[in-house]
């Protein structure tokens, strides 16, 4: 009944943020269960699942939150932001409101969350090609603009899903594992700590944002 | 001990023993399957048989009672009385090494045409294979629903609304009576009808309680008619000067996120995806939202629309309320449950609006509350939080913002808003008490989780689908005594 017995070399703590409706917790439930709802509740607060991958030979455990996306609750959920390596920052391609927000959301991780906190852009509802209101080459502009990776997902058909949470748990790995090469690691970074908070200092050579930059 | 032979249901076995001169057992054995609900009934063919051929019943809940309809109907040519021992109830063959056994004792008052009445003890018990090892007999604990027919998603909104009811017991008849004798007095004793809902409120007066006891229709018999007829004229006042605003630059952003959230309000009941019904729904919360421009609208808030439309619905439907065509209603009838809907959701938001304005300051002091309440009344469930790192937010965030709608069936939310309607300051203050309680009825599964991944997990997603009545009811009783201990010495359980 727990999840005791699996074991995992690496714990990173991901949120996902983005406007109300764009399609959050499919995005969590079609890689943590491989489940789509057309008829999802709203998630209130924030809701938690956890899927492991394997990276490089090394189990990756992901654990990630799924926030509420109104406004009125940033308050709360920036809370949750602690602790976090992670974000996957997402819009829903055929509303482009939710892709304008993106800045604030970009924002929002910058006061409350680590500054080398690894940010993945994800328009999502791909599959809805005949509404698409924001153009691919536009977003991967926005992305590159602001250092962060870019991919279109479809939690209905489920393309690119998987790839989205390869990408940024790799790049958070690559960070770690970096890290731990170069001298640097500590006790924050043993397997069995809880959450690994990414504690990277600035680095001089902003090499960091090269590993996340890495699709198309 | 002797089997009476097989019901109509597989792999149920009933056995008859003697008690005393009119005292029986009937032992009722389940299949082991866990979560499952036996036997499984279809609720709509319950309505199919005749009450006529039926014994009479009298029957403390109308809604396991409709099973237990069934359950009567394929044994009662068979009560016959065995002479074997009591104690010896525990049927040969079943094996419980690996599932977990709860028991529960009812009685149930059975009629016969000549006058004789005979009190039957049910024993009820149920197999978790899931649950590790002990076999628990909970024997003083009765808590577990018996006979109790699958539950779809959706099913029951209300406890008592289904039709082909079983006729009332002596008891409920006498309380129902109670009521109707308190609201037909021409100036409603508004304690005494606190005090009779507070342990829960018949079906068919629960709207006009509801109503009364919201603070909406007025104590006063004969200004009733008159202020619903202004407040229903009033709301619809609004309608008529506000609603086509919803598009303007100013309030699309609060229009579009309820437009966003209706069609995902329960979801899973097939009444609120009417056109209709979310048209209702939409009306409603946008007009709350810019007459309480503090607070706005806030996810969560459209769920609690959702009893009251049920409940004031209630009244026009016999059978299913999930699955009525509210557009066959006449319109003025839509429109009057739309308009109570509106109210009586306003003087509920009235009392909880600090929960929903910048910050949520209403929220965050109730959760720690909770936190507050729950280290000093059971602290290895604190400690247990803390050692995993596990915080109240995490999870209570919703308890409290959505008021459990999330974490317990509607008919449970209906039930529980009784008392909540009954007490003072129910909404913002003895659910606080109520959460608490809830979150100790889970006390020996989050004890048994040894990560933070697995408590979090279970306290998202608590397995309470076949609630009923019954277990509100001890939530409830557990709530009101956490506190009164509390209330009246503050400092009691001190840390």
């Amino acid at each position: 009944m727990t999840s005791r017995e699996d074991e995992y070399d690496y714990l990173f703590k991901v949120v996902l943020i983005g406007d109300s409706g764009v399609g959050k917790s499919n995005l969590l439930s079609r890689f943590t269960r491989n489940e789509f709802n057309l008829e999802s509740k709203s998630t209130i607060g924030v809701e938690f699942a956890t899927r492991s991958i394997q990276v490089e030979g090394k189990t990756v455990k992901a654990q990630i939150w799924d926030t509420a996306g109104q406004e009125r609750y940033r308050a709360i959920t920036s809370a949750y932001y602690r602790g976090a390596v992670g974000a996957l920052l997402v819009y829903d391609i055929a509303k482009h409101l939710t892709y304008e927000n993106a800045e604030r959301w970009l924002k929002e991780l910058k006061d409350h969350a680590d500054n080398n906190i690894v940010i993945m852009l994800v328009g999502n509802k791909s599959d809805l090609r005949h509404l698409r209101a924001v153009p691919t080459d536009e977003a991967k502009a926005f992305a590159e603009k602001h250092g962060l990776s870019f991919l279109e997902t479809s939690a209905l058909d489920s393309s690119n899903v998987e790839l989205a949470f390869h990408t940024i748990l790799t790049a958070i790995y690559n960070i770690v594992s970096q890290r731990q090469m170069s001298g640097r690691s500590d006790s924050d970074f043993s397997p069995a700590s809880n959450v690994v908070p990414i504690t990277v200092e600035p680095t001089q050579n902003s090499a960091n944002k090269g590993v996340c930059c890495q699709n198309n | 001990m002797s089997q009476l032979g097989q019901t109509q249901w597989e792999a149920v076995d009933v056995f008859l023993h003697r008690g005393d001169s009119i005292s029986h057992v009937i032992f009722y054995s389940v299949q082991p399957v866990y979560g499952a609900q036996h036997p499984p009934l279809d609720p709509r063919l319950r309505r199919t048989f005749p009450k006529d051929t039926n014994p009479k019943f009298n029957n403390h809940k109308s809604k396991k009672a409709s099973s237990f309809h069934e359950f009567a109907r394929s044994t009662n040519d068979a009560w016959d009385i065995d002479d074997e021992d009591e104690e010896d109830f525990l049927p040969s063959g079943l094996h419980s090494t690996s599932t977990q056994i709860q028991v529960s004792l009812f009685k149930y008052h059975v009629s016969y045409p000549n006058n004789l009445i005979i009190t039957i003890h049910f024993l009820i018990v149920k197999f978790f294979l899931v649950w590790p090892s002990s076999v628990r007999a909970t024997l003083q604990k009765q808590h577990t629903l018996p006979v109790r027919p699958i539950i779809p998603l959706v099913a029951r909104i209300s406890d008592q609304n289904a039709s082909g009811a079983p006729p009332m017991t002596v008891r409920e008849k006498s309380r129902l009576d109670k009521f109707k004798q308190l609201l037909a007095s021409s100036n409603t004793d508004l304690e005494e009808l606190r005090k009779h809902s507070w342990s829960g409120i018949p079906r068919e007066v629960r709207p006009i309680t509801w109503r009364l006891l919201s603070g909406y229709l007025p104590a006063n018999e004969e200004r009733r008619e008159l202020v619903l007829r202004r407040k229903r004229e009033e709301y619809f006042g609004f309608i008529e000067q506000y609603y086509h605003s919803r598009t303007d630059d100013h309030y699309k952003d609060t229009y579009r996120q309820i437009h966003i959230d209706i069609p995902r309000t329960n979801p899973l009941i097939p009444l609120f995806q009417q056109p209709v019904v979310q048209e209702v729904f939409e009306r409603i919360l946008f007009i709350w939202a810019i007459r309480h421009p503090a607070s706005g609208y806030v996810q969560g808030i459209n769920d609690l629309v959702t009893p009251f439309f049920v409940v004031f619905l209630s009244e026009f439907v016999t059978e299913d309320v999930e699955n009525f065509e509210v557009a066959a209603l006449p319109l003025d009838t839509q429109r009057n449950i739309e308009a109570d809907s509106f109210w009586c959701m306003s003087k509920l938001l009235d009392g909880i609006q600090d929960n929903y304005t910048f910050a949520q300051p209403g929220i965050q002091n109730k959760v720690k509350a909770l936190e507050e309440l729950v280290s000093r009344i059971d602290e290895d469930i604190h400690n247990h939080f803390k050692k995993y790192e596990v915080e109240y937010l995490q999870f209570a965030f919703r308890w409290m913002n959505n008021l459990l709608m999330r974490e317990l069936p509607l008919r449970c939310t209906i039930r529980l808003w009784d008392t909540y309607q009954a007490e003072a300051e129910g909404f913002s203050h003895f659910h606080l008490y109520v959460c608490a309680a809830f979150l100790i009825e889970w006390r020996k599964e989050i004890l048994s989780m040894v990560d933070f991944q697995g408590l979090l997990m279970l306290l998202q997603n608590l397995p309470t689908i076949h609630w009923g009545n019954e277990e509100v009811g001890l939530l409830l009783a557990e709530a009101y005594r956490l506190k009164y201990m509390f209330a009246d010495a503050p400092s009691h359980y001190k840390r």
